[in-house]
């Protein structure tokens, strides 16, 4: 099948897995806003009210990060329950076709919950269309690793129950811990280049630059604060999820 | 050139329970735009080697090959070719019949015009057009595996593969959709068909084969495997007789607490007039793919092949 071709089932299948729910099942909208808008809610109670654009940055970024975990689920969901994915692996659809129409499935789910944030953003920050453009870069990075990262760790699975949990940890941790929703400079100096073992913190610190939030020093490992060193690591770290999930894939089983 | 060939095909899974040898060299052929049927208990083999010839499975040894192209080296042009009704498989949640067929049509290329017209042809034909327009959460088990059948048949990929497309249908589905399948054959699909329905293989395939244990035990017609029990009849007693009292009259297997016994035609009275005298049931009927296949393996297809190996 030609490129075209190609490009046009990653359409159809973001369609149908990812749209079509949607407005079949609204209530779906509300589950994938929900969580991070209880985080942003209880920030705004307890929190001064000039760490508030830290939260709702924390918000975009959760729902970004969180689209990694649905790609867990439903790609494990597909293939294990429904036994869905070997339906398309045995067809003329290419494997990079499926997991790309996935991706963006996952991204239709997160869209509306993303919207709002952007919008309530833009209340509270008034940022001008170079920060809007910066910030959906570094989203689209961000959602483009953690699909890929969701993809590689659902293909070791052969029990959906297991599947399960190990998604709630892994983006819980990626999500909740890092300085996402809260400023890093909230972090000890001493301390702030550990949050940097995850992946997530590149991104939230591109994140926050964009929108033009005050950034403090990273004194143990300065190159870490670096803008160009936090967009090669989120580069580096999405070509490598997305070729391992390419290469790990288990388009047959071993 | 044949459409399907395994050659000393093996497959050996290393599990919990240590390793279990699913295939042991496997050769098998199939002709172009044949339909052709693998039968065999539970665990006997069938899903492991169809998951190997539609790329879904790497196989420990030996190789396969579909219209000349090795499924595992050239897999990309062997997915060109085929589409598979998975065992167990189940439609997505949400969609409606008419969304399968169309979609997936669509995904392997088809225009949106010519998968509409052949969504209608399908949907009609698999007894599916009044509920086309229903998700299917709320379709039955039947219709959920109709849908996912009707999706794989209207591809009229060059060659299908339907492991157990019938499980879980009542037999007037199960007739719908054998008709739409000898159509694709009609058509120059060839199909692989894995099922436990003896009667499902009699009435369709035109060749089939036997697996036991990961070995092929018998390759060839329905009929000449029938003609392989070389008994007219087959009695079969639910309760009352003892398998040394039927010995003498020809060839016995229990079966789920149930005595088959594949005699000649002459003895029929004299063991009706003893279940009668014993008011006990006796069922009387020819020979079929069910009794030839109890004589062949030495157990009935429905019988659970026991985990821990052994016959
Ligand atoms: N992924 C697996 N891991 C370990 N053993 C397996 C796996 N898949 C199948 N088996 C075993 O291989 C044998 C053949 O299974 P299968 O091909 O599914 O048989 P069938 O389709 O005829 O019921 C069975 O003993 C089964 O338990
Ligand atoms: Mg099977």
């Amino acid at each position: 099948m030609s490129v075209r071709t190609q490009a046009n089932a990653v359409l159809r299948l973001c369609y149908f897995n990812g749209l079509t729910p949607l407005w079949r099942t609204p209530v779906l909208i509300v589950a994938v806003f929900l969580t991070p808008f209880c985080f942003l809610f209880f920030l705004y109670v307890v929190a001064p009210h000039p760490l508030l654009p830290f939260g709702i940055v924390g918000g975009v970024m959760f729902t970004t990060l969180f689209t990694g975990n649905g790609m867990l689920n439903d790609c494990g969901y597909l293939r294990l329950e429904r036994q869905l994915q070997q339906v398309f692996v045995a067809s003329p659809m290419r494997p990079l076709s499926y997991v790309l129409g996935m991706a963006l499935s996952e991204l239709a789910f997160a869209l509306p919950s993303m919207a709002l944030f952007f919008a309530v953003l833009e209340v509270v920050t008034g940022f001008g269309a170079v920060a809007f453009a910066a910030l959906l870069g570094v989203v689209a990075l961000t959602w483009l690793m953690a699909t890929s990262l969701g993809f590689m760790i659902s293909t070791f699975f052969r029990q959906l129950r297991e599947i399960w949990p190990i998604g709630t940890v892994v983006f819980s941790v990626l999500s909740v811990l890092p300085p996402l929703f809260y400023p890093i400079a909230s972090i000890p100096a001493p301390w702030r280049w550990v949050a940097f073992f995850s992946p997530s913190t590149y991104a939230g610190q591109l994140a926050d630059r964009a929108v033009g939030l005050p950034l403090p020093p990273i004194p143990t490992v300065p190159a870490l604060g670096s803008p160009w060193v936090q967009f090669g690591a989120l580069v580096t770290l999405t070509v490598l999820f997305g070729a391992a999930s390419l290469r790990l894939a288990r388009w047959r089983e071993p | 050139m044949e459409a399907l060939v395994a050659a000393d095909l093996s497959k050996t899974y290393s599990g919990a329970r240590g390793r279990v040898e699913a295939l042991d060299r496997v050769s098998l052929s199939i002709a172009p735009g044949q339909l052709f049927a693998f039968l065999g208990r539970n665990g006997a083999g069938k899903t492991t080697f169809i998951k190997i010839c539609s790329t879904l499975l790497i196989p420990t040894s030996g190789h396969a090959e579909l219209f000349g192209l090795d499924v595992v080296e050239r897999a990309r042009e062997v997915r060109e070719r085929i589409a598979i009704v998975p065992q167990e498989g189940r439609p997505f949640f949400h969609l409606t019949p008419r969304e399968h067929v169309e979609e997936y049509l669509r995904v392997r290329g088809a225009s949106g015009e010519s998968a509409r017209s052949r969504a209608d042809e399908v949907l009609a034909a698999m007894g599916l057009r009044g509920f086309a327009n229903e998700p299917a959460y709320r379709l039955s088990g039947g219709l959920q595996q109709r849908t996912l059948v009707a999706m794989i048949l209207a591809t009229e990929a060059p060659f299908l593969f339907l492991d157990e497309p019938t499980l879980g249908m009542d037999p007037f589905a199960r007739r719908q959709v054998w008709q739409v399948i000898r159509h694709a054959t009609q058509r120059g699909s060839t199909v692989l068909l894995t099922t436990h329905y003896l009667d499902e293989a009699e009435q369709l395939a035109q060749e089939l084969a036997v697996i036991e244990g990961g070995h092929i035990l018998y390759r060839g017609t329905p009929e000449a495997l029938k003609s392989r029990v070389h008994r007219e009849v087959r009695l079969q007693f639910d309760s009352g007789f003892t398998v040394p009292e039927l010995r003498p009259y020809g060839e016995v297997f229990e079966e789920r607490g149930r005595l088959t016994l594949l005699t000649t035609r002459s003895v029929v009275p004299e063991l009706t007039r003893r279940a009668l005298e014993r008011e006990r049931p006796i069922h009387v009927g020819p020979v079929t793919l069910e009794e030839a296949f109890l004589a062949l393996v030495g157990r009935g297809i429905e019988d659970e092949v026991d985990p821990e190996g052994g016959p």
